[in-house]
């Protein structure tokens, strides 16, 4: 009897970290690790404190793991920004102009959309690299909090809140310390590995 | 004896009145004063880039040995150190805080440097468009940056100035927060010292000041230990060329003077005559220099380095006095005997070099005149002052031991001639080989770089996108003012350029400061608070912006709007760098040398320029002018100099066959030097050009002795003797400087060893008379 305690308490965990972990942000990043492609359309309403009422902006984002991120707006500009590895472009919106830059080049904006793509990529070693993460909820609606550590991009972004329901993400706050909030909302279709 | 005592009396007159002239003279070491006096302005802008332009400024560093992070930590660190030192005035590495000075300023003075800022601008219509794109911009994901500078700029000035003023291209690749080479190996910064390159202390303790910092940052850092500092630029070149030139001189020198003064001692066996020796290239020197200084109003560093080298024949004229004294003769009686000889030699000498003073290269003429007037100053001092002060009993001891392989090659010079004709064929025939490729392309590139510090040097340029700057927009103006006022005139013609794709960029000084004219137009353009803040109000109607949002940008036009003009010294060091290499003092008036890049056609860009009163600027093409104009001098000079040299032999042997006797020994040595130095694709420098005139000037003088002398005759053994000791001396003295690292005293030293020594052989072989007339 003694025996068979010490055995489950022993092997128990090894046998529930091949089967099932208890629900937390590992668990949750190795299933959000899954996803290998995943296309959604948004609708975002910024609100800035500069302005008295918010903007409406609309579009689709793409993602494929683990380093393509593609944000297309379609109102009120049309406006790409995409992420691939480290490089980021930016094209259309009102200068017109297209510009390539590596994410080191604009930590700011890096900051904004490099969490975004590591909690999609189910990568917590970067997340826990650039952010302090807070993950609250369940399984099926969980909100996932993050606030950067590089005092850099703190200054134009105070923390982003991705909400997501199991694998999917259902929407981006961005709350910027100046007070302006940016609320996505996302319809997400995705493939996964296990499918 | 009272001839003897006037003209001591005399020559110390003559020494005390130069001295003095020498101690007040100017002397000036700037590359764009050797050149040209007749200059035109491109060549004197190219002159100022060579020395002291802005680039010259550039410290290009580069931390490699550890991984990117490490590095880009070593990179924050020494920044961040460099940044307070007074002596580093702007310190790039790629990080925000790289081009927090220039932002800060433009920032500050938007509405005086914008070119956007025109009276239009701030009418209610004008404010209402702007304010849309704005609202625009909001939307964008631009946004999280933009809403910090929207109130106080809504009319986007800052992003106008930035267009004009940020640097052309991409810029090095950028890991971890700063610049690194293509692969993250090397950390990369960009330093501009406050010190101009040329000054080369400033330069040097800057570099030490670097080391140690980087040093005591690699201490503190872990991992870091492994990593190494590497640093190029003209200062770094400049620095490393005067400790190399430093350490070869002392050396050489030391050694030379050391073998000289030993040879001179076992010959005469005399410290008196050895002091004696020199009294004739001191006084000289110190003549030679006052008559420059009187002439050309300064004297340039090089004229005073290599005009000391020309005159080594002075040398010479004291041995063949003091060699050629016999056990119981005089000097006096010496001097009236070798007198017409020695005479001959230096006007042969004088005349040769008098073709320098005809050059255009003020330089060339320096050193013409310096060696004219010291080598007719060391033959009268060896003429009328020395042979007094000789000791009567005085005689040259070991002068025949020295002599004894000579009198061996001139017993067999029958069978010896053949040898030297077939030579000289050989030599005519590999110069003939590559006739007009035999000249050093690279005029002004006298440094003793190794090739391995030239490649860091082009590799860092490469990965940090620094390129050379090859064309200029430049004109002139009475003013400063006047100046900035046409550079803001040739701004939209400039930018005209660039967008029909003439040009990839450029830059103004009026960009960084605009005349103090413009900047009061764009005062009275702001309009005063109340007519401001009711066109923003009528601008805003319709639009979502809270109120009171645009209060920063309300008070900061009425700032602009009666703050002071600005003036070079509000400009930041980064950018009074720029703007001082851009807008020069030109004698009373200025100049403004603006840099073009990725100039695609530059006719057209001429053409356009032309039109807008600019001159068109090609630097390479402007070396090449140089060069050409070089070339043809060199050859002229030459030319000119033989021909003139042979007319004087003519002149002074009253017979064409002797004078040839004289010459074409001299002609045999130069060509067949030539030709060795050419061997192996070798090319002739403008220092090797003056070693021949040294050649001549010298090797004259053993060919003139040769031709006069009298084989078996009771002087014959002397003469030898005082030839084979003089070039004994050349070629030690010479033969060392051969062995130094820096390219112009190894061409000089190999070319006239090589060449006296030759002459030396050739005069043996072909000047004397036949041995027939042993029995006169």
């Amino acid at each position: 009897m003694r025996r068979l305690l010490l055995a489950v308490l022993l092997f128990a965990p090894v046998c529930a970290g091949a089967q099932t972990i208890p629900w937390g942000l590992d668990a949750l990043m190795q299933q959000m690790a899954h996803v290998k492609k995943a296309t959604a359309s948004f609708t975002a309403q910024k609100t800035s404190p500069l302005l008295t009422t918010p903007l409406s902006a609309r579009g689709v984002l793409v993602y494929r793991a683990p380093y393509y991120m593609r944000k297309t707006t379609l109102s009120p500009v049309h406006e790409v920004f995409i992420l691939d590895h480290d490089r980021i472009t930016m094209s259309g919106g009102p200068g017109g102009q297209t510009q390539r830059f590596s994410t080191s080049d604009a930590p700011q904006i890096a900051g904004l959309v490099t969490g975004i793509r590591a909690v999609l990529a189910g990568d917590t070693a970067t997340l826990t690299r650039l952010y302090s993460v807070g993950l609250r909820g369940t399984e099926g609606t969980w909100q996932l909090r993050l606030v950067p550590l590089d005092a850099r991009t703190r200054k134009i972004v105070k923390s982003i809140t991705i909400a997501g329901s199991d694998d999917r993400v259902t929407g981006i706050d961005t709350l910027a310390p100046s007070g302006g909030l940016t609320r996505m909302h996302v319809t997400e279709t995705i493939t996964t590995d296990a499918h | 004896m009272r001839t003897d005592r006037l003209a001591l009396g005399l020559w110390l007159l003559l020494l005390a009145v130069c001295a003095v002239i020498d101690a007040s003279s100017v002397y000036r070491t700037k590359m764009g004063d050797f050149l040209p006096h007749s200059a035109s302005l491109a060549q004197r802008v190219l002159a100022r880039q060579v020395n002291g332009g802005a680039a010259s400024h550039i410290l290009l560093v580069s931390l490699h040995g550890a991984p990117t992070a490490t590095l880009a930590t070593l990179s924050e660190g020494l920044a961040k150190r460099l940044r307070q030192n007074p002596a580093f005035i702007d310190v790039l590495n790629g990080d925000a805080q790289s081009l927090a000075p220039i932002q800060n300023f433009i920032w500050k003075n938007r509405y005086l440097l914008s070119p956007t800022v025109t009276s239009g601008r701030f009418s209610a219509p004008s404010l209402h468009s702007s304010l849309t794109g704005d609202l625009g911009l909001l939307a964008t994901d631009l946004a999280p940056m933009l809403s910090h500078s929207i109130p106080a700029d809504p009319t986007q000035e800052i992003m106008s100035v930035m267009d004009l003023l940020k640097p052309a291209g991409r810029g090095p690749e950028q890991m971890d927060g700063v610049w690194t080479s293509p692969h993250g190996t090397a950390a990369l910064l960009l330093l501009h010292t406050a010190a101009p390159g040329f000054d080369l202390n400033a330069q040097q303790r800057d570099l030490q000041t670097l080391d140690a910092m980087f040093s005591r940052i690699r201490a503190k850092t872990r991992g870091a230990q492994m990593v190494r500092l590497e640093v190029t630029g003209p200062g770094v070149f400049g620095v490393r060329t005067r400790a190399v030139i430093k350490d070869d001189v002392t050396l050489l020198s030391s050694v030379a003077i050391t073998a000289i003064v030993l040879l001179l001692l076992y010959v005469y066996r005399s410290p008196r005559m050895l002091l004696l020796g020199i009294l004739p290239i001191v006084s000289g020197a110190i003549t030679a220099i006052a008559a420059v200084s009187l002439v050309f109003g300064f004297v340039h560093g090089i004229t005073l380095g290599f005009g000391i080298t020309l005159m080594g024949e002075a040398m010479d004229y004291t041995i063949y006095l003091f060699t050629q004294t016999a056990r119981d003769g005089s000097a006096q009686g010496t001097i009236r005997r070798i007198w017409p000889t020695l005479r001959l030699g230096a006007l042969t000498s004088v005349v040769g070099f008098s073709a320098m003073l005809a050059s255009s290269f003020t330089g060339f003429a320096q050193l013409g005149l310096f060696s004219i007037v010291g080598l007719v100053t060391a033959a009268g001092v060896t003429r009328f002052v020395l042979p007094p002060l000789v000791p009567v009993q005085f005689f040259a001891e070991g002068a025949e031991r020295i002599a004894r392989p000579m009198e061996w090659l001139i017993r067999n010079r029958r069978s010896a001639r053949p040898v030297a004709v077939v030579v000289l064929l050989g030599a005519i025939a590999a110069l003939l080989n590559h006739q007009g490729t035999m000249w050093d392309q690279n005029l002004l590139d006298l440094s003793p770089i190794p090739a391995s510090a030239q490649s860091l040097d082009t590799r860092l340029r490469h990965e940090l996108g620094i390129h050379g700057q090859r064309y200029f927009a430049v004109f002139q103006a009475v003013s400063a003012q006047q100046a900035l006022d046409k550079s803001g005139n040739l701004a939209p013609v400039l930018a005209g350029l660039k967008t029909s794709g003439l040009i990839a960029a450029y830059d103004l000084p009026s960009t960084i400061l605009p005349s103090s004219a413009t900047q009061r137009a764009r005062q009275a353009a702001l309009p005063n608070a109340a007519i401001l803040k009711s066109h923003l109000d009528q601008a805003l109607a319709g639009l979502p912006f809270r109120s009171g949002v645009f209060s920063p940008f309300l008070k900061d036009v009425e700032l602009a709007r009666t703050a002071p003009l600005l003036t070079p010294a509000n400009l930041p060091p980064a950018l009074a760098l720029r703007f001082n290499s851009m807008l020069v003092r030109n004698g009373s008036g200025w100049v403004v040398i603006a840099p073009l890049r990725g100039v695609s056609d530059p006719t057209v860009v001429k053409q356009r320029l032309g039109t807008a009163g600019a001159d068109f600027v090609d630097l390479g093409h402007q070396t090449g002018v140089l060069m050409a104009t070089f070339q043809h001098e060199a050859v002229m000079l030459a030319t000119f100099g033989s021909l003139a040299i042979l007319v004087v032999l003519l002149a002074g042997l009253r017979s064409l066959r002797r004078a040839l006797t004289v010459a074409l020994p001299l002609a045999a040595a130069v060509t067949i030097t030539a030709a060795l130095l050419t061997t192996n694709g070798g090319k002739l420098s403008i220092f090797m050009v003056m070693g021949f005139m040294l050649i001549v000037a010298t090797g004259s003088n053993y060919c003139l002795f040769f031709e006069r002398a009298i084989p078996g005759s009771p002087f014959w053994d002397r003469a030898i003797a005082s030839i084979v000791l003089a070039n004994l001396c050349t070629v030690g003295a010479y033969g060392l400087l051969a062995l130094s690292r820096i390219p112009v005293l190894h061409d000089i030293g190999l070319t006239v060893a090589a060449g006296t020594f030759l002459s030396l052989v050739c005069g043996a072989l072909f000047s004397l008379p036949p041995d027939r007339m042993r029995t006169p």
